[in-house]
């Protein structure tokens, strides 16, 4: 496609004998929220692992971001050129506010950037202020991580992951996970804000709700492996898709 | 016990795949080759292997002790040969003269004794038996100690620490080790002892080699242990609980498992380890108070080799380890051309590293991050009350170091080094969560490198200083090259062996940039033709040494210093250490270079520890490798820490507490003059501050600050000041 901004092909990840990642190719359009769903153990966090650079030595198979390869990469290089993520386990910096937490995604740290802001400061935060606005960050912007919700902590890693000015697409993994139904349906409308918005987003959840409410399109990973894609309309009653979340799925 | 340390998993082989092959071949031309060698000439190849397994035993003793430790509770125990060191002493004394010691123990009507010149209460120092006792009766009482040491060190240390940072549990286990070497010094002296044999010492030929059966005796022992705790943890309901407990407490204690006990049996199996090949090796080595904790640093090698969790591979790599020391000793014997580079000494450092660079991942693995959090990193908040609090502190610190009598003025003069290099740890450990046990040797490259610049090429200072620093930070660079792939305790122990290797490579040997002849020395400071060493005449204070000059000097960069690490935090440089220090993975996520920040890290952390060895080569004037060893390291992070290793305030505190600091001086001179005890109540300390105050001294007094003027300004009708501004929060910038 030539408007996808991150496509794999023949994507696998091997640890030992079991390959939790079997030859998975896929695109992402820009513009779009993608959505990537499956039962646990299907190898959701492996694949986004693995696109952004965290399982260099299990890894094979190619990775474009905006046609050029970047498989290979190391994890704070992709994230340089625009390949950003968000964690299940939010991992975000608790020792700092959540400003200093968007801030320091913001900068891209030279030598010199890095002499010359320790001897002439700027308080400049390149996207933090734009990216507080955009997701409403306003008033928990001086707070640590630890006296947040479980939304808001979600909503301060996307926020994080967007402060990167290079941002290209945002891999969501599993950022359902934690929430009760409202903050669901309020982080959902979130996410579509930031679609309309022009953001290219791939969401990674097992909350079936969740991905066919808000997504564009949609890919179904089993066993590691790709076995259906489509509109989220077509997917919803897809038998393979049904069959892998209620336990008809037969496997050999 | 839920295992904090990422799992080590998978044993060396497994690991290198397929570069198996090639290894084993590798080694298996090596032992040919060397098996050849001997039997052209065995004194050379075939000696120093049974030479070696004695000490190659105590290697392996200790390592499986810390492989024990480790899978029990996820600790790496830094104290386990001071544990055989103990054990060993209270075995000799049992032996000689049948007096069980009993250790220092404070004395509450002490300052009573000190007012009234007289002695109300005598705490007994040993519980006497009546005469010697026999080796049976003495080995049982001995580890029966290192049981309750055991006991004592799972439920009063590192079962409150389950949930810690690693860093307080490597702190932990270095405060019990210098509390258990201080009370053997304190107990028994610090001189060597050689114990009656244990195992029968007749000499056998072997291999053409004529030596003390004794070596294979305790080779059998070892290799009996191995199997022992092998078939134990692989076949046994309690292995099979322990490995349980360790990879998840919650679902083992589901499982019916109790996790606490599993722990604390495993840390008595341990420390008895520990101690038994204490005693059966001590006859063969003689024994000293840090004899066995040096060993420790080989066998911690021997035990990552083992990814901390093989018995047989830590072992084995403990035995070659021995063997290869040896071997070592005899080639650079035998072969005289060999140069002296201090390859036997940096044996561990190298096998370390090695270790690391196979084993070691660049970024931690998914869900391997499950510790707690360091202390906060409080940046203050400029007010005009701190301005004025700082100044007042430093006019304070001036007045000292210029006009109170010389021992105080010294004093001053020891704190403000002891800051410099503190102010090192805040930045590595502090800032970047990367423990480092090699911060004097650092300093002592630097010291070293100013006395052959300075006195030996005649450089001004403003070369010689900088250039010296610049060797520190050169040095820091190359040993930090480990922290790349590997992070926590195990970067602590890659330090300590660098630590070492540094030590044996320019401390121990003659020659540019090592001793001039048996000494170094530095030229005195001295700037546009004004000299201000502490011999040097000054025109301020009395002219008993040291001058007020020199302490001026010092004062002006301990001021720059505290200045310039202050702004680093606050800096976006000081701001992606923290971010690195809270999660590595998400760091990188978030485009951080997390081995650019690190080697940074390394390097401004070495300036600031170079800078503190060119202060000491300047205030000791002539000087040795003794003032730079691994126990001076361990007692800088032991103050660091002990003051609040997250900040200035508590580089500031962990000076003033230093040895021979000022802190120190006014305490002798004033209040009480603990001698030969201070060790011992600062392990005690060190080991209560891990486990109950993480924030160190600083940070308890900025709480009870906080209070104080909150409780005073609540009477006055005022707002209470913000917690971000008296540095209590968590998340102050």
């Amino acid at each position: 496609m030539s408007d996808s901004v991150l496509n794999t092909r023949d994507l696998t990840v091997q640890f030992g004998g079991l390959r939790a990642v079997n030859s998975v190719s896929l695109s992402c359009r820009a513009g779009q929220l993608t959505g990537l769903i499956g039962p646990n153990g299907a190898g959701k966090t492996t694949f986004v692992d693995a696109i952004t650079g965290f399982l260099p030595k299990n890894t094979t198979g190619s990775i474009e971001l905006d046609g050029e390869e970047v498989s290979g990469l190391a994890a704070h290089r992709l994230a340089n050129r625009g390949l950003t993520r968000t964690w299940q386990t939010l991992e975000l910096f608790d020792d700092i506010s959540v400003r200093s937490n968007l801030a320091v995604a913001s900068h891209r740290l030279t030598f010199t950037g890095a002499v010359r802001d320790y001897f002439h400061p700027s308080r400049a935060e390149g996207r933090v202020d734009e990216v507080i606005d955009t997701l409403g960050l306003g008033s928990i912007v001086d707070r640590k991580p630890r006296e947040l919700s479980q939304g808001q902590l979600k909503l301060v890693g996307v926020g994080r992951a967007l402060a990167s000015s290079s941002t290209r697409i945002l891999l969501l993994d599993e950022p359902a996970a934690g929430l009760d139904k409202n903050e669901t349906a309020w982080f959902g409308a979130q996410l579509r804000n930031l679609v309309s918005q022009g953001y290219t987003l791939l969401l990674i959840d097992h909350d079936m709700g969740l991905v066919l409410n808000v997504c564009d399109y949609v890919h179904m990973l089993v066993y590691g492996e790709l076995v259906v894609s489509g509109p989220p309309e077509t997917m919803r009653s897809h038998p393979e898709v049904i069959g892998a979340y209620l336990g008809h799925r037969e496997r050999a | 016990m839920a295992t904090a340390e990422p799992r080590l998993g998978r044993s060396v082989l497994g690991r290198l795949g397929s570069r198996r092959g090639i290894g084993l071949i590798a080694l298996g031309a090596l032992l040919l080759v060397w098996i050849i060698g001997g039997f052209i000439n065995s004194a050379v190849y075939f000696s120093p292997v049974l030479f070696g397994l004695s000490t190659g035993a105590i290697i392996a003793g200790l390592a499986l002790g810390l492989v024990v430790a480790y899978r029990a509770s996820g600790v790496i125990n830094f104290s386990q040969g001071a544990i055989a060191t103990y054990v060993v002493y209270v075995y000799l004394s049992l032996r000689d003269s049948g007096a069980y010691p009993i250790p220092p123990l404070p004395n509450p009507v002490a300052p009573f004794e000190a007012i009234f010149h007289a002695e109300i209460f005598d705490i007994p120092t040993a519980v006497d038996f009546g005469s010697e006792m026999g080796a049976f009766g003495a080995a049982t009482l001995a580890l029966l100690t290192a049981a309750l040491i055991g006991l004592f060190a799972h439920y009063a240390i590192f079962k409150p620490l389950r949930y810690a940072p690693v860093l307080a549990k490597v702190v932990a286990s270095v405060g019990l080790m210098l509390l258990l070497q201080a009370a053997v010094v304190a107990r028994f002296g610090s001189g060597a002892k050689n114990p009656q044999p244990i195992f029968p010492g007749e000499p056998v030929d072997f291999l053409g080699v004529r030596i003390g059966q004794d070596r294979f005796w305790l080779l059998g022992s070892v290799l009996l242990a191995m199997v022992a705790l092998w078939a134990l943890f692989k076949f046994t309901r309690f292995g099979r609980a322990t490995r349980a407990s360790a990879e998840n407490e919650k679902f083992a204690t589901l499982l019916g498992f109790n996790s606490d006990f599993q722990a604390g049996a495993s840390w008595v199996l341990a420390a008895v380890l520990a101690g038994l090949f204490g005693i059966l090796v001590a006859p063969i080595t003689g024994v000293s108070p840090i004899l066995f904790t040096v060993l420790l640093i080989y066998s911690l090698g021997a035990a990552l080799l083992g990814r901390m969790s093989s018995f047989v591979i830590a072992v084995f790599a403990g035995l070659a380890l021995g063997i290869m020391d040896q071997q070592l000793f005899r080639i650079q014997l035998e072969w005289e051309w060999l140069p002296d580079i201090g390859l036997r000494q940096a044996l561990p450092f190298l096998v370390i590293a090695a270790a690391m660079v196979f084993l070691g991942e660049t970024l931690p693995s998914r869900g391997s991050i499950t510790s707690g959090h360091l202390p906060l990193a409080f940046a203050p908040v400029i007010t005009r009350w701190r301005v004025i609090s700082y100044t007042l502190f430093t006019t304070l610190a001036l007045g000292i170091a210029v006009f109170a009598p010389f021992e105080f003025r010294s004093g001053m003069q020891s704190s403000m080094i002891g800051v410099i290099l503190a102010l090192s740890l805040v930045v590595i450990t502090g800032y970047v969560g990367q423990i480092s046990l090699m911060q004097m040797a650092l300093a002592g490259v630097s010291a070293f490198a100013v006395g052959s610049f300075g006195a030996s090429a005649g450089l001004p200072l403003i070369i010689s200083l900088p250039l010296a620093v610049g060797c520190g930070i050169g040095f820091g660079l190359i040993a930090a090259l480990p922290s790349l792939r590997t992070r926590g305790a195990s970067l602590a122990i890659v330090t300590l062996a660098s630590g070492l290797a540094v030590e044996a490579i320019f401390f121990d040997r003659s020659g540019w940039f090592g001793l001039d002849n048996f000494t170094k020395t530095s030229a005195p400071p001295s700037l546009f033709g004004f000299e201000f060493g502490p011999n040097s005449a000054f025109p301020l204070g009395d002219d008993k040494i040291p001058t007020a000059g020199f302490g001026i000097f010092v004062l002006v960069i301990t001021v720059l210093s505290c200045l310039a690490v202050m702004r680093l935090r606050r800096s976006r440089l000081g701001e992606q250490m923290l971010a690195v220090r809270a999660n590595e993975r998400a760091a990188a996520a978030a485009g951080i270079n997390v081995g650019a920040i690190k080697l940074s890290a390394f390097a401004i952390s070495s300036l600031f520890a170079g800078l503190g060895g060119v202060l000491m080569a300047y205030r000791l004037g002539t000087y040795d490798g003794s003032s730079f060893g691994i126990f001076a390291s361990v007692a800088v992070l032991a103050f660091a820490y002990l003051g609040g290793i997250t900040t200035v305030g508590g580089a500031v505190t962990a000076g003033l507490l230093t040895a021979g600091g000022i802190g120190l001086v006014i305490t002798d001179k004033w209040i009480y003059d603990a001698g030969a005890y201070v060790a011992y109540i600062g392990g005690f300390f060190l080991i209560v501050t891990a486990v109950y105050n993480s924030e160190g001294i600083d940070g308890f007094q900025r709480r009870q600050f906080h209070r104080t003027v909150n409780w005073w300004r609540r009477r006055h009708g005022l707002d209470p000041l913000d917690s971000e501004v008296t540095g209590i929060s968590e998340g102050a910038r």
